[in-house]
């Protein structure tokens, strides 16, 4: 048994490597089209079944290829890296499906070629990152995921405007990517290798400060790839400029390798930390969840205001993590599985619905050729299926009852509510008043989202695109389809996915009963689902008459389009409540000056300033600068210099090693 | 047996609250020294809304007459889970009451969409409106109830009922009386009574759930007053349950039921005059003040759970 999942494995990581040739092959014949998706889609369903059989498994799946590499490269799954595969594959799998017939609507032969190249090494390198058993398997695939996304966003275009914005992505992802590696070789003194197994027995071993330093290289590390504020300056501006089955798959699953890291470094290898850790990554969960939907709701750019949506569900994944911590720190390990499972499940759920309102907005743009929600309206009408898909991924990723995102936030809300039966005094009136955080982030969501369908999708059409736009083709609506299915079935049959993910939370926790509030959940989840749809069915049967009318129109000959609230409307009065967020900046010009009640012309602007790269990033760039100057003193050219340079540095050597004799 | 009781204490909501309705409008007008509308007159307003026809905007997609549909299931399944003659109810489990005010705001939500899909100013306005009095709302709504259930160590209703059933009425803590208010405030907000919405005005610089349900119209703006009222009765049936449980039956005996049945509606009339009172004798706030007032509900909500550590005993 164990030798058919060892072949599978394999042969699926051979099968993404595989697809490249394909690609190649596909853009030279036209019979062989059919051939990269099929390969891809080969692969992941193998790596869906080794997950599948893994996560269940005690025994992790080994795999040592340190005799082909010259590091030690080796791969291990064991529950955490198996639920993590799962996600990665089952969730690129309607994606991949989406971009089968996406594809060859917006590119040529040869850039559909590179996509699906890179796209596939690009889901390689994440397999990787989440399978490693080593700080250089690791790493290697966290560089190649960073580098293979920059390619995949160069492939849809190299304006100025889009190279600053990868600019800035590379940048941050390096130094998250630094971090992450310092993180690992503070391990070394204590450790001697990287094997993961060494790091995690190594870890009792480590001083309170290299702890505390691993801990936090490993937070700031993570926490700028997951897009935590105010780390998440890239995350805006990388993700809608990606071909959209790539935003989907750069904000549903590489987002989350970054929550995998997290929870392989505080809870795997230093198996949680002090209370304060659980506080900083609560806070910093909160904040993330709160400014993340705020920034949402300004924006009416379909994919930007996603992208900050990712950053508000990474913060509510978080405030599960810190709380794990905080209970682990108080020793009440029961609870910290529960808001262990509350995150991970959140993981899966946020994965699956982002990528589902990803691939809307994509059929959005294919059916209407703009992502701006005020050029749209009266979509539904249109794209039926599209727009019963998009309204499924809406109310999951508000967290409404019967749907996946429902659960995880009910799980989450219980593991803040079980802080109140600890005996210390600050996580007793912290954790329960995040309840109160998380249903302010709730609440903003469901207002963001009905306006985002309302606008996007029902009333009349404000534009012509939207008036003439048509379905998009079977391949893209079999994506969103199952990935709205996924949210249906987990949101009211949650159970599946629970049982495997409690039994990994106690392998990461010792030592842990099972908490009923777990396991009870499906219990109340079915009769209320049955309820909901008995009735609706009661309301439906009933056989109202109907009748097409216009409606009144204050006397007017009939209503326009530009009589609809648009979406800047309608947010008006939660960004005129939260201004001190937005800190806008309103400049009114009324020409000419003199005339002010007969104006020849009258210019409104508005934009928001809560700058991070004027507060925080400039500054640092400006240090970095100052210093890069400075060292640019040591260069001077001269060959004489240089030399002293290699002498003075063999000295420094030879006393150093001296010394130490 | 109890199966029934809790069937029936759901019904009761369901159909008794156009009743409430009325009696709330009857007592309005008399403290207002006028004659008033019959207390049975949400019904016949229901009966005739029902027999009329849905009138639908030409470009209205379907959602404009499934959302009234859905807010109504949304409400009604909602009060599966109130205890009200008993501290049982026919839904419940650990963290119901997240589920309570989760299938609310799936209510409200759809009560957006459908206001939208309307395609005409209004539907976006009191969508719009809506949308921030809920966004703010739904903190303290979840504060305050998060106290109470610290309280009774507790995160399912019918368990925190019981608890305070055991309780005596003088013992009652700060942590109640901070609840309280908290909910109080919130359930003001949540049916869109004066201060935060007045259900009886339809000027456009005011009217937050009136310019949602404008262009609805037939069965489906019957589905809608409906959900309304029952909505009115959830939330006050949860505040009687909450803070004023005592004499509700503890063991389901047929007499303890009959008390029970009495004691609720004594405390529902009871509850109707303080609401009749407060809205004869307030004005309603400007737009801009709602978030004041939420502050307030939301800084009381967090006072609340703060005092749990301190004063729940």
């Amino acid at each position: 048994m164990t030798g058919l999942i060892r072949f599978s494995f394999l042969a699926c990581l051979v099968a993404f490597l595989g697809v490249v040739p394909t690609a190649w092959l596909a853009a030279r014949s036209r019979r062989w089209n059919w051939l990269p998706a099929t390969v891809l889609m080969v692969s992941l369903l193998l790596g869906i079944s080794v997950a599948g059989v893994q996560v269940w498994s005690v025994t992790p799946l080994k795999l040592d290829l340190s005799k082909v590499t010259p590091f030690a490269f080796a791969l291990e799954i064991d529950r955490l890296a198996a639920f993590f595969l799962f996600l990665v594959c089952g969730v690129a799998l309607p994606v991949i499906l989406y971009a089968w017939s996406y594809l060859p609507r917006h590119y040529s032969k040869a850039e559909a070629q590179w996509i699906w190249a890179l796209c596939s090494l690009f889901l390689l390198s994440m397999v990787l990152v989440v399978v490693a058993a080593t700080a250089f398997s690791f790493l290697i695939g966290w560089e190649l995921m960073t580098l293979l996304s920059a390619a995949l966003i160069l492939v849809d275009g190299n304006s100025q405007e889009r190279l600053h914005n990868l600019f800035i992505y590379l940048v941050m992802m390096h130094a998250g990517a630094a971090a992450v590696a310092a993180s690992f070789f503070a391990f070394l003194p204590v450790s001697g290798d990287l094997y993961f197994s060494s790091l995690r027995a190594s870890s009792l071993l480590l001083t309170p400060g290299t702890r505390t330093a691993i801990f936090l290289l490993a937070f700031v590390g993570f926490g700028t790839k997951a897009g935590i504020i105010p780390l998440h300056l890239w995350l805006p501006r990388a993700h809608p400029i990606a071909p959209t089955p790539v935003s989907a798959l750069m904000s549903g699953l590489m987002l989350k390798t970054a929550v995998y890291g997290f929870i392989r470094f505080s809870f795997d290898f230093l198996g949680g930390g002090p209370v304060w850790a659980g506080y900083l990554v609560l806070i910093a969960g909160a904040v993330s969840g709160v400014l993340g939907v705020l920034y949402a709701i300004g924006e009416h750019d379909l994919k930007r205001l996603l992208a900050y949506h990712s950053i508000e569900n990474i913060g509510i994944i978080y405030m599960g993590l810190g709380a794990a911590l905080i209970f682990l720190a108080n020793q009440s390990p029961a609870w910290a599985v529960l808001a262990l499972v509350a995150a991970l499940f959140h993981t899966l759920n946020h994965a699956l619905f982002k990528s589902l309102l990803f691939l809307g907005a994509g059929a959005i743009a294919d059916a209407t050729h703009t992502l701006d929600i005020d050029e749209l309206g009266g979509l539904l009408n249109r794209l039926p299926i599209t727009g019963a898909t998009f309204l499924v991924g809406c109310v999951s990723i508000v967290g409404l009852p019967l749907f996946n995102g429902f659960v995880s936030e009910l799980l989450t809300f219980q593991s803040f509510l079980a802080g109140s039966t600890l005996t210390a005094l600050p996580p007793r009136i912290i954790l329960p008043l995040m309840a109160g955080v998380l249903a302010l982030i709730g609440g903003l969501a469901a207002a963001c989202f009905a306006k985002v369908y309302g606008v996007a999708f029902l009333g009349r059409p404000r534009s012509s695109a939207a008036e003439s736009a048509r379905e998009v083709p079977q391949g893209m609506l079999g994506g969103m389809s199952l990935l709205a299915l996924a949210c249906i079935v987990l949101g009211i049959f949650p159970t599946p996915v629970l049982k495997p993910l409690i039994a990994l939370a106690q392998t990461l926790v010792p030592a842990a009963s099972l908490p009923t509030e777990v396991t009870g959940i499906q219990r109340i989840l079915v009769p209320t689902a049955v309820a909901v749809l008995g009735l609706a069915l009661l309301t439906m049967v009933a056989g109202f008459k109907r009748r097409v009318t216009s409606p009144w129109a204050c006397g007017l000959p009939g209503l326009t389009t530009r009589m609809q609230y648009t979406s800047t409307a309608f947010s008006k009065p939660i960004r005129w409540v939260f201004s001190a967020v937005y800190k806008p900046d309103r400049r009114l010009a009324v020409l000419p000056a003199g005339r002010p009640y007969f104006p020849s012309s009258i210019s409104y602007s508005s934009v928001r300033t809560t700058s991070y790269e004027r507060f925080l990033y400039r500054p640092m760039t400006n240090a970095v600068v100052a210093l890069a100057t400075q060292l640019r003193r040591l260069q001077t050219g001269n060959i004489q210099v240089y030399l002293l340079y290699i002498f003075l540095t063999l000295v420094a050597l030879l006393a150093v090693v001296g010394l130490r004799k | 047996m109890t199966m029934l009781i809790h069937f029936l204490q759901a019904l009761m909501i369901v159909f008794g609250a156009p009743l409430l309705r009325g009696v709330v409008s009857k007592m309005k007008a008399r403290i207002q020294r006028r004659q008033g509308a019959s207390i049975w007159r949400p019904y016949a307003d229901l009966g005739k809304l029902f027999r009329k026809e849905d009138l639908v905007p030409p470009l209205a997609s379907p959602v404009f007459r499934a959302a009234p549909r859905g807010v109504f299931c949304a409400t009604t399944v909602a009060v599966l889970l109130i205890p009200v003659f008993r501290p049982a109810a026919l839904l419940g489990g650990p963290g119901d009451f997240v589920l309570l005010v989760s299938l609310l705001a799936l209510a409200r939500f759809c009560l957006v969409l459908g206001g939208m899909d309307g395609g005409g100013a209004f539907g976006g306005m009191g969508g719009s409106r809506e949308a921030l009095v809920s966004a703010l709302a739904e903190a303290p709504f979840l504060l305050g109830l998060t106290a109470v259930s610290i309280l009774a160590r507790s995160t399912q209703l019918a368990r925190i009922v019981d608890w305070t059933l055991r309780q005596n009425f003088f013992d009652i803590s700060a942590v109640h009386i901070l609840a309280l208010s908290t909910l109080a405030m919130v359930a003001i907000a949540e049916t869109g009574r004066i201060p935060v919405d007045n259900p009886t005005t339809h000027l456009e610089l005011t009217m937050i759930h009136e310019a949602m349900v404008l262009e609805h119209s037939g069965p489906s703006l019957a589905f809608l007053e409906w959900a309304n009222s029952v909505k009115l009765g959830l939330i006050m049936s949860l505040l009687i349950g909450l803070f004023f449980p005592w004499g509700m039956a503890a063991e389901p005996s047929l007499l303890a039921i009959a008390l029970a049945v009495a004691a609720y509606l004594v405390k529902m009339l009871a509850l109707a005059l303080i609401l009749a009172l407060v809205e004869s004798s307030i004005a309603k706030m400007r737009m801009y003040a709602v978030p004041d007032f939420l502050g307030v509900a939301s800084a009381t909500g967090v006072l609340a759970v703060v005092f749990t550590v301190f004063g729940g005993r």
